[in-house]
């Protein structure tokens, strides 16, 4: 009996401390992972298409589940796009179509590899010193997978939403770093967990700066897809835009694509701005001192994915040149100045 | 309605004297006044009512009558800026010959007029002599082949054989 | 486009294949038949970089042989054959084929009649208004809009259903009057719609045409001036935003419409957002006409709505239905008289207009004395609307082309037929 229990702990420990709570690996996977992104992107569309109904005069989802509101609507559709035939047409790059879609998701959640989520030292996924700047320059490689699956895609409609994707990616990708960059201008370091550590005592960022919260919030819907820029994949206009030729899995993972990278940005904005999980003191364990902060984080994160799920029923669809001029013609200048305004009241003390 | 029967009388004036000796007949028919014009004088006669200030053309017809062998093709004009005019339609109408049936195209006169020629140019038969873009715009060139509105084709019914049925249609098929 | 010269390589041909040939630095879209915002229609655009240089409609696809079908079906059968072809307006694009039969005829409906084919034509005025305004919003991307005006329209098709028996189909106008009177309730369910109704377009105000999102859409974009839109040709709402002050109502009233007092909104500056606000005006207006009819047959008493020369050919069942004598069918409405079957109208010429939701509706009926017309000639609103494609578009950008073309309110089988 002393062996078999004995190679049971031993069992436990490494499934639990060195697979499970290996940084990496449950950064990267659990929370706030690939199977956290997968949860919250199935509960944040079926959010989004009853909040949209309730606004719209009609129930939207229903017929799954009455008595909770048709809250597994997102598993049958999900189930049914796992099981549909992946056709691939004769025309298109065969290497590059099947595989923009992969890499897009998958360079999509590279940013949570960079991100401390607890101040407690052995959970850091990668050395602290520079996972702001790390965390902003990952965020940037996977809309060019986009542009790779229009190309791909050998068919009008999909090139031409592809160009705009691209046309879009000149513009927001400036806003979004100068906007996450200036909680390095305001607390002097790269460092994410001494940004929330300053964040503890109630002085949030976001509420110091507003005007970069709302700039980045802004960015980030241009770069996913959110109304009113809902533009590289506008139903009325191109089919699907890049995604066009797409189905089955490849759909779904496309679809689903754009609110992982949502997700993503959220965690990013929460850490920064709203205070990463700041009423809450990390202490040396593995459950108090690494899943309750993610835990936190993670639904400081949900609420504004919420938020920016709402904007559908109210906007309609912006003209890219239109969007283009609202990108450097107004929020640039916000952006320079929630920098500027960043840098004075790190000159002042403020923080 | 006095003084729609007024405005009509001085209507019936008005015409006659823009466009003289080109009438051949004027008469009121129920709710437009119709002008016939011989084929020769169509296109100046459209462009001295263009004068008077109807400026837009509602629609163009072609009646196909098999027994006299002629195609009648009426345009009805009306007008927008004008307050008074808008409350009349005039009907501007000729007379062609059934086997050679060319018109001068009003298309160049009124613009509204592009599109509906172009429809009966594909129904008829009718061809447009000046028309800048004259092509079929319902249907497709099979179909348009066979002059559909004109009486002597006749939509054919299907008989009681389906054999024959299905040997006709796949005679006519060319996909 | 005609075959040219071209080095016939690879490719097959097919007869009515037209080759064309491709200019450079162009790029041709083609904005389907098959398109989630297009319709049942095909637009060919020639795109350089981002503005359109030359937009050829390519129509045809629902197309029904409507007026060769006319010359083989009775008088009256064709009334259920003209209502297809804009099924949301049934009674507007009915009512000018009955107007120029009864002109030929030589009758005129009685005054009842007349109150109660303006009562149904503005119902359906409303209707096809709130569905123009649901599909603009969806070639917006504006979601809320499109359910919007489709749950505000189920009320006016409500009101329709218990007027007449039937939703959409309606064939409520026939010759000599129309087919059913107003039942007892419903004076206070109509006045409870317009009232409904009112409410409800302040809030599409806020959230569509004051939105600063689609202002910046539709401001300025595809703009129509009064001398453009004249020499073209256009109808409707579309006219009456560029400033010409046109509507069949006005310069030539049909119906009741010279006794209601309304009024025509215009507007000056030609471009969408105006004739999204023409519409939504039109709305109201119809509103107003609507509870003015509406207490008109209240305070009349109920007389006879079908003209005598046909009433009293009909057998005694009829009047026996007509007041209620029968337990199983409602009171008020009158069936197909035996008359109207083979029918033969007086030979001659006649022409009717009418203003439908989406413009004038005008037909021409020939007659030789036959049970069959002669000839029918039908120019629907959409239809005279297409040639705007051709000379409005070119010089926008391509992302304008769904603003403009809801605002134009087309329907393709409108003007397919």
């Amino acid at each position: 009996m002393n062996p078999c229990y004995y190679a049971c702990y031993i069992v436990y420990k490494v499934i639990v401390y060195d697979i499970i709570f290996y940084p990496p690996v449950y950064q990267f996977l659990i929370i706030p992972g690939l199977i956290t992104a997968i949860i919250i992107a199935i509960f944040i569309i079926w959010f989004e298409r009853k909040a949209a109904a309730y606004v719209q005069m009609r129930y939207g989802p229903w017929e799954i589940a009455p008595k909770i509101g048709g809250a597994i609507q997102l598993l049958a559709d999900l189930t049914r796009y796992a099981m549909q035939e992946i056709i691939t047409p004769q025309t298109v790059d065969t290497l590059q179509y099947l595989l923009a879609p992969i890499v897009m998701v998958v360079l999509a959640l590279l940013p949570l590899e960079a991100v401390p989520l607890t101040s407690v030292k052995p959970y850091f996924p990668i050395p602290s010193g520079y996972s702001l700047l790390v965390a902003v320059a990952f965020t940037t490689l996977s809309p060019l997978f986009i542009t790779m699956m229009g190309w791909a895609s050998n068919n009008k409609f999909s090139i031409t939403g592809s160009v705009r994707e691209s046309f879009m990616i000149t513009s927001y990708e400036l806003i979004s770093v100068l906007g996450l960059l200036t909680a390095a201008a305001m607390t002097r370091s790269y460092d994410l967990v001494k940004i929330v550590n300053l964040q503890m005592s109630g002085k949030w960022l976001g509420l110091i700066n507003p005007i970069a919260l709302f700039v980045v919030f802004i960015a980030v819907l241009m770069s996913t897809s959110g109304f009113p820029f809902e533009i590289p994949e506008s139903e009325s206009e191109l089919v699907a835009g890049p995604f066009t030729e797409y189905s089955g899995l490849l759909y779904g993972l496309n679809m689903g694509g754009a609110y992982i990278r949502r997700w993503v940005f959220s965690i990013l904005i929460t850490l920064v701005f709203l205070g990463g999980w700041a009423p809450y003191r990390p202490t040396p364990g593995v459950i108090t001192g690494y899943f309750v902060p993610s835990l936190i984080v993670s639904l400081k994160a949900v609420v504004i994915m919420g938020i920016m799920s709402f904007l559908r029923s109210v906007y309609g669809r912006y003209r890219l040149d239109q969007a283009l001029g609202i990108a450097w013609e107004i929020l640039i200048p916000l952006a320079l100045l929630a920098f500027g305004i960043g840098l004075t009241e790190a000159y002042f003390g403020i923080i | 309605m006095d003084g729609g029967v007024k405005g009509l009388i001085s209507l019936q004036d008005m015409i006659k004297e823009a466009l003289g000796n080109n009438i051949i007949k004027i008469e009121d028919n129920k709710g437009y006044m119709d002008v016939v014009v011989p084929l020769e004088k169509l296109k100046e006669s459209a462009i001295k009512v263009k004068q008077l200030g109807f400026d837009h053309v509602k629609s163009v017809t072609a009646v196909d009558y098999i027994q006299k062998k002629q195609f009648m093709v009426t345009y009805h004009i009306s007008s927008y800026l004008n307050e008074e005019l808008s409350r009349h339609v005039l009907g501007l109408s000729t007379f062609i010959d059934r086997d050679n049936p060319h018109i001068p195209s009003l298309a160049t006169i009124w613009t509204s007029a592009e599109f509906q020629e172009r429809e009966v140019y594909e129904f008829f038969g009718i061809i447009f002599d000046g028309h800048p873009d004259l092509r079929l715009l319902l249907l497709t060139p099979v179909v348009a082949a066979l002059k559909p509105l004109r009486k002597d084709f006749v939509v054919k019914e299907d008989s009681i054989n389906i054999e024959v049925d299905y040997a006709a249609y796949n005679a006519t098929k060319w996909w | 486009m005609e075959a040219g010269t071209i080095s016939s390589g690879s490719g097959i041909h097919l007869p009515g294949m037209e080759i064309a040939k491709a200019s450079k630095n162009r790029y041709e879209v083609m904005i389907g038949p098959a398109h989630p915002g297009s319709g049942h229609m095909r637009i060919f655009v020639e795109v350089d970089g981002d503005i359109m240089v030359k937009v050829d409609p390519d129509i045809g696809f629902v197309h029904r042989t409507m007026e060769k079908l006319a010359e083989g079906r009775e008088w009256i059968q064709n009334i259920p054959l003209f209502e297809r072809i804009a099924i949301l307006d049934a009674c507007n694009i009915t009512l000018p084929y009955v107007r120029a039969v009864e002109k030929l005829l030589g009758i005129e409906a009685p005054e009842r009649a007349r109150y109660l084919r303006t009562l149904l034509c503005e119902i359906n005025r409303v209707a096809s208004h709130l569905y123009g305004m649901g599909i603009f919003g969806v070639f917006l991307g504006h979601s809320t809009l499109y359910m919007w005006g489709f749950g505000d329209r189920e009320v006016f098709i409500d009101l329709a259903e218990r007027l007449t028996g039937a939703r959409l189909t309606h064939t409520y106008p026939v010759f000599g009057g129309v087919r059913r009177d107003i039942p007892d309730d419903f004076p206070e369910d109509a006045r409870k719609a317009t009232r409904y109704m009112r409410k409800r377009l302040n809030e599409y105000a806020k959230i569509f045409l004051n939105n600063p999102n689609i202002r910046s859409r539709l401001e300025n974009v595809g703009v129509l001036t009064k001398n453009q839109a004249a020499e073209l040709g256009l109808v409707g709402p579309n006219i009456r935003a560029s400033g010409i002050r046109y509507d069949v109502r006005l310069n030539e009233p049909y119906e009741a419409y010279g006794d209601v007092d309304f009024e025509i909104p215009v507007f000056e500056e030609g471009d969408s957002l105006a004739r999204a606000w023409a519409r939504v005006e039109e709305v109201r207006q119809s509103l107003n006409i609507i509870d003015q009819v509406v207490t008109w047959l209240e305070k009349h008493p109920r007389e006879n709505f079908m003209h005598e020369k046909f009433w009293k050919t009909a057998p005694k069942l009829y009047k026996d239905v007509y007041e209620g004598k029968i337990s199983y069918s409602p009171k008020y409405r009158i069936k197909l008289m035996p008359i109207f079957a083979s029918l033969k109208v007086p030979p001659g010429k006649s022409f009717a207009r009418v203003e439908a939701g989406r413009g004038e509706i005008v037909y021409y009926v020939e007659s030789n004395g036959d049970i069959f017309p002669y000839r029918v000639r039908v120019v629907s609103p959409s239809f005279r609307n297409v040639i705007a494609f051709k000379y409005v578009m070119p010089g926008h950008r391509l992302m304008d082309l769904p603003a403009i073309y809801g605002s134009f309110d087309y329907f393709p089988p409108a003007f397919d037929r």
